[in-house]
Order: structure tokens, then sequence, then C-alpha cells
């Protein structure tokens, strides 16, 4: 489903001195997958994540995406693979405070350019009941805990129906319990929905949810 | 295509949420849009009024006046034009012209004069029967002087009725009355209707006296016209009588001692005096409108970078650059078209109250143009920020606190 071949990410820290966050990355992905990203701070996990959900570009090497390669691709056909494809979950949950968690949720169905299959109200009503969130949907953002904040923005990674999910440390601002149930919903959902799940974290027994650990160090596969 | 509706909604939200903020942006094109509306209503009102003014004269009508008008298309009242220079000579001879039904030869005296209520200054237009086809004047009571008072030089006036109810409470209380001017008394038979207009300076037909030349030329002992105006049967022959006048008159006077004026031509040359006078003024308030457009773009961008971090999730969640782009320039059309939309409404406003004393209007075009305007503005000066926001990097716009 998604394969990366000798992908590198270089930052210029001056016109000298380059920095390899990701160097000769060979990494293939299955569709179906529970795989954990795990690594110390500054190996380059989120560069990696960037890459593998076309957030941001390597320096060098290729990137498939269904053994389509994605660099030939315009700017708004990226725009409809992360929108579609892909669905993002973040560590600061990154929803937007101003929308409700309704608004929230459906944000990504107003940037889609092609025709949905499914009404976006009922489907996020769907979502948010499934996650016990039914009677926050109206609320804003800031009135929920950070749980209830994460579950949101699982929602709303899950509206467009992606393929796959990528999860940049989920569980890295709440407390081990909410943790696990984050991590039991999205292992449901990998389960149930045959969705790829890939995911980054630092702690081991998050780990242990995902069938399969990539380890990376100062850029590197291990 | 996106959802343009969910965008504008969106704008609106945030508005709503900043109401001052939004009220203060648009304050500078609220102001220029106020400024420019109201100018252009004044020209327009100013225009109309010329034009008013002369439509009353009609368009088979000539002026003779003394000295050079027109020259080259602009308009220069030389001194002399307020100075007598015909006479009756040439009143005969212009009657005698083909295709000429009528002149009147007008000669004005001012002079102060005694109502029953009140003592003011009155302005005489001393003229033929003549005048009352070439000016329309229509009789509300009583009757305007006839050929035969001309002949007679029957010490008759006909009052506006402005200066009628002025000198003695009402029109009715005027007519029939004795009024003396200097020493020689007239009897008033008639008051003209109302024609409006006058004010700034215009000629203010209401306030005038009229009476026949011939009695007029006990205050005129040179017997000497200030204007000939000369009737002509229709608008076909205005140029054929124009040269046959000038012939005549080419006989006694200098081409440079006369003028022949058409109407249409006088109100040309002065509405396009007013239109460049009126252009200029707009132009001038016009800078306001892009001083108020400088002030949205600063909001704008102050905007896009207190929301960097949004801009990065939504493009996250697959907005395109276009969607960005759109989304900041609604934003931008909004706050120019809310400042475009208050200040025609003030300007409505203003118009309402300036109308009490001129004839200021809006048109539709003034409307259209005025919010096209403003929308225009909004995305001239919206489209840098909306750039700066949509071509922000996904990842560094996410990673910006
Ligand atoms: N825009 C940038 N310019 C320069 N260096 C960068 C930039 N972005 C990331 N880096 C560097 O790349 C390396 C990898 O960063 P990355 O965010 O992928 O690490 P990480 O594994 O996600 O760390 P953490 O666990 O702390 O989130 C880091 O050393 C970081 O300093
Ligand atoms: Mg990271």
């Amino acid at each position: 489903m998604i394969n990366l071949q000798k992908v590198s990410k270089v930052y210029k820290l001056d016109s000298e001195i380059v920095f390899f966050a990701l160097k000769d990355i060979n990494l293939t992905i299955k569709e179906g997958e529970f795989c954990s990203i795990m690594g110390p701070s500054g190996s380059g996990k989120s560069t990696l994540m960037h890459i593998i959900g076309l957030l941001d570009k390597p320096s060098s090497g290729k990137v498939f995406i269904e053994k389509k390669e994605i660099s030939n691709l315009s700017d708004d056909e990226i725009s409809n693979l992360r929108n579609e494809f892909v669905g993002f979950v973040f560590q600061q949950f990154n929803l937007i405070p101003k929308l409700t968690v309704l608004e929230n949720v459906t944000l990504p169905t107003i940037y889609t350019r092609s025709a949905l299959s499914f009404n976006p109200r009922e489907r996020a009503d769907e979502i948010l009941t499934k996650f016990g969130l039914k009677e926050k949907t109206h609320s804003y953002p800031n009135r929920l805990s950070g749980g209830q904040q994460q579950r949101v923005a699982i929602a709303r990674a899950m509206i467009m129906k992606p393929r796959l999910i990528l999860a940049d440390e989920p569980t890295g601002n709440l407390d081990s319990k909410t943790g696990h149930e984050i991590m039991t919903l999205l292992r449901k959902l990998n389960e149930d929905e045959n969705l790829t799940v890939a995911l980054v974290t630092h702690e081991s027994d998050i780990a242990s949810y995902a069938k399969r650990v990539i380890k990376i160090r100062d850029g590197e596969i291990l | 295509m996106i959802n343009l509706i969910a965008v504008y909604k969106e704008a609106i939200a945030d508005f709503s949420r900043n109401k001052v903020r939004t009220f203060l942006t648009s304050l500078g094109i609220l102001i220029g849009v106020f400024a420019v509306v109201i100018l252009m209503a004044l020209g327009l009102g100013l225009k109309k009024y010329i034009s008013d003014q002369f439509e009353a004269l009609g368009k088979s009508t000539l002026f003779l006046v003394p000295g050079r008008v027109l020259s080259g298309g602009g308009f220069s009242a030389s001194v002399s034009s307020l100075t007598g220079r015909f006479d009756n000579r040439d009143l005969e001879n212009l009657k005698r012209i083909d295709n000429v039904i009528g002149v009147a030869p007008i000669a004005l005296k001012s002079a102060k004069v005694m109502g029953t209520i009140k003592e003011d200054f009155a302005d005489i237009l001393f003229s033929s029967e003549a005048i009352v086809d070439i000016m329309g004047f229509e009789v509300d009571m009583g009757r305007f002087f006839n050929k035969n008072d001309v002949t007679k030089r029957a010490k008759v006036i006909v009052l506006g009725p402005r200066i009628a109810s002025d000198l003695f409470g009402s029109s009715e209380e005027a007519l029939g009355k004795k009024i003396r001017i200097e020493n020689v008394r007239f009897t008033i038979i008639g008051i003209t209707k109302s024609r409006g207009g006058g004010g700034m300076g215009g000629f203010d037909y209401d306030k005038y006296f009229y009476g026949p030349y011939t009695t007029g030329y006990i205050f005129n002992p040179d017997k000497k016209f200030f204007r000939l105006s000369v009737k002509v049967k229709s608008e076909n022959y205005i140029s054929q009588v124009r040269e046959d006048i000038k012939q005549k008159l080419l006989k006694r006077y200098e081409e440079e001692d006369f003028s022949i004026v058409e109407p249409t031509e006088l109100m040309t040359a002065i509405t396009s005096i007013f239109s460049i006078l009126n252009l200029v003024l707009v132009a001038i308030a016009a800078v306001s409108l892009v001083v108020g457009g400088i002030g949205i773009m600063n909001i704008m961008y102050v905007t896009v970078s207190d929301r960097i971090k949004e801009i990065g999730i939504r493009r996250a969640l697959g907005a395109h650059q276009s969607d960005i782009l759109y989304q900041f320039l609604a934003e931008s059309i909004l706050l120019s078209l809310t400042g475009g939309f208050l200040g025609l409404a003030f300007a409505y406003l203003g118009i309402f109250f300036l109308n009490r004393y001129f004839p200021a209007y809006i048109d539709g075009l003034t409307v259209v143009i005025s919010l096209v305007v403003s929308s225009a503005i909004g995305i001239t000066f919206g489209v840098f920020p909306a750039r700066k926001a949509a071509n922000l990097e996904p990842v560094e716009a996410m990673r910006y606190e």
C-alpha cells in the first residue's frame, strides 16, 4: 500500500552544514497492517510520518502510494489524497478551537473534490455516537478532556473513510488509562474496518498494541 | 470547486466573534465609499439642476449676448456681457428673419419695492410678450402682459409667486395691488406658476418681476438690451437662423462684440466644467478608498499570522491551496463589502438630508459601481495576504505555535 524507496530528508542548517533527518529509508506498509514506529526524540519519527502522509516531500528517494509514485503529482492531487486516503491524528489533537465538535469532524468533507458516498452530518453523528461523544456534538474543543479531544480528532480522521490512519504520538498528551482507551479504539478500527494504522510512539506498552514495530534512530531504520 | 457557502459562513462567523475589529477595519472603506457616493450624488444633482434649467428654455431658442461667451469650447463670461448693447433696431431686424417666430429682448433692473407686509429688493425683467413662449411661463393667477401692453407701454407687472408672498403674504393678496418701482406705480396683473429651482446663485424665476420692455425704457433711457432671446420655428432651422442673425449683426457690430448661444451648447460647456470639477473631487475621495484597502490588507496579514497553525491543520485535512486562498479572500471581500454597504447606507441618509438644500441624488449605477469597487478593493488588497496563507508549507504551518 505504502512503499518508500531510499527516502532521505535533509535540512540545511546553514550554507555548509546539512542535517539528515531521514537517511535512505526503505519501508513498506501493507494494507490492513497495524504498525508502530518507535525511536528516541529527534530520531525522525514525525518527519517519516509526514512524508508517508504526504504532508511533506522527501529530499530524495521515492514514495509510492498504491504503486503510484507521488513526486509527479500536483499539489491539488496530493491535497486530494490527504483528504480521501489518509486520516491524521496528532499528539496535540490539533482541533480548530473556534469550531464545534461537529464542525471539526465534518471539516474534511468541505474540502473534498469527489462526490461523497455519505451525508457528512449523519456520518459524523454515527461516529461520534460510536465514540461516546454524542452529547458533545455542539461543544467547543476547549470544553472537552484530552481523551475526548483525541477521540474527536480520530472521528475527524475517520470521516472521509480513509484507507490509512497516521497517528503521531496520539497518547503523548494523555494519562496512561486514557492512552490505553485510545489505543483500544485504534485497534478496533484496524480489526473491524480493516483500516491500515501506523502510529508513532516512544512508549513500548503503546507500541505493543501493534503487530509490527519499526525502530528508528538518527533517521535510519534499525 | 469547494463549498463557497461554507467558506462565507465561516468568514461571517469569524466577523461576529470580532465585531469591533471588523467594524474598525471596514471603517476606511465606509468613509471612502461615503465620500465618493456623496460627491457623485452632488455632481449628478448639479448636472440635473443645470439641465432642468436649460430644458425650460427649449431646444429651439437662441440667445444673443454681448461679447464672447463661448470661446474654444470653454466658457468665459466677459465683463461686457453684463452691460447692455442691443437696441430696438436689432430687435426689429431679427424679427424679420425667416423662421423666427418671436424675439424677446431682456433688460434687467433692480429696485427697492414696498409690499403690504415687507420692503424688499426685487429684480425686474423687462421683456416682450414673446418671453412667455421662450421661457415657458405659465400663469397661476391673473394674466401675463400681452402685445397690447407692450405697445401701450402699460404700467403693468407680473410677479413670481415667491416674491409675491414675500411682499404681500400670498399670491391672492398681491394680485391687483399697486406697487411702486422708484417713482412709477405699476399694477400687479398676474402671478406666474412656481418653477422651483433657484438657490445656489441660480436664476430663481419665482423671485422675479416681469414687465413690458417698452415700459422699462423709463429706467433704461439708452434703450439697450442686455440679451435677446430668439425663438426659432423648430430645431431644424437653428443653424440657418443662426447664420442669418450673424450676417445681420455683422453689418452693425464687430464679430467679437456679440455671441449667439444655443442653450444646449452652453449647457454642455457648463456641465463639462462641473463634471471635471466633480471628477477631481471624486478622485480625491477615492484615495481614501485605497487607504481603506491598505487597512484591510494590514488586518488580513495579521489574521493570516494569527491562524498559521489553523491553516496547517486545514491543509493536513485536504484543503487545496485555492481553498485557503478563497477563505481569506472571502474575508477581505466581506470586510470591504461591509464597509461599502455601510458607506452607501450612510451616504443615502446624507443625501436624504442634503436634498432639502440641494438636488442631490444617486442612481442605480452609483450603487452598483460602489459595491463593485468595494469588492474589487477587497480582492486587490486581500489577494496578497491570502496568497501568503495559501503558499504556506503544511508541515511548517502545523508546527507553528
Ligand atoms: N524544519 C526543520 N529544520 C531543521 N531541522 C529540523 C526541521 N524539522 C525537523 N528537524 C530535525 O529533524 C530531526 C527529526 O525531527 P522529528 O520531528 O522527525 O523527530 P521526532 O522523532 O518526531 O522527535 P519527537 O519524538 O521529539 O517528536 C530533529 O533532529 C529535528 O531537529
Ligand atoms: Mg515527533
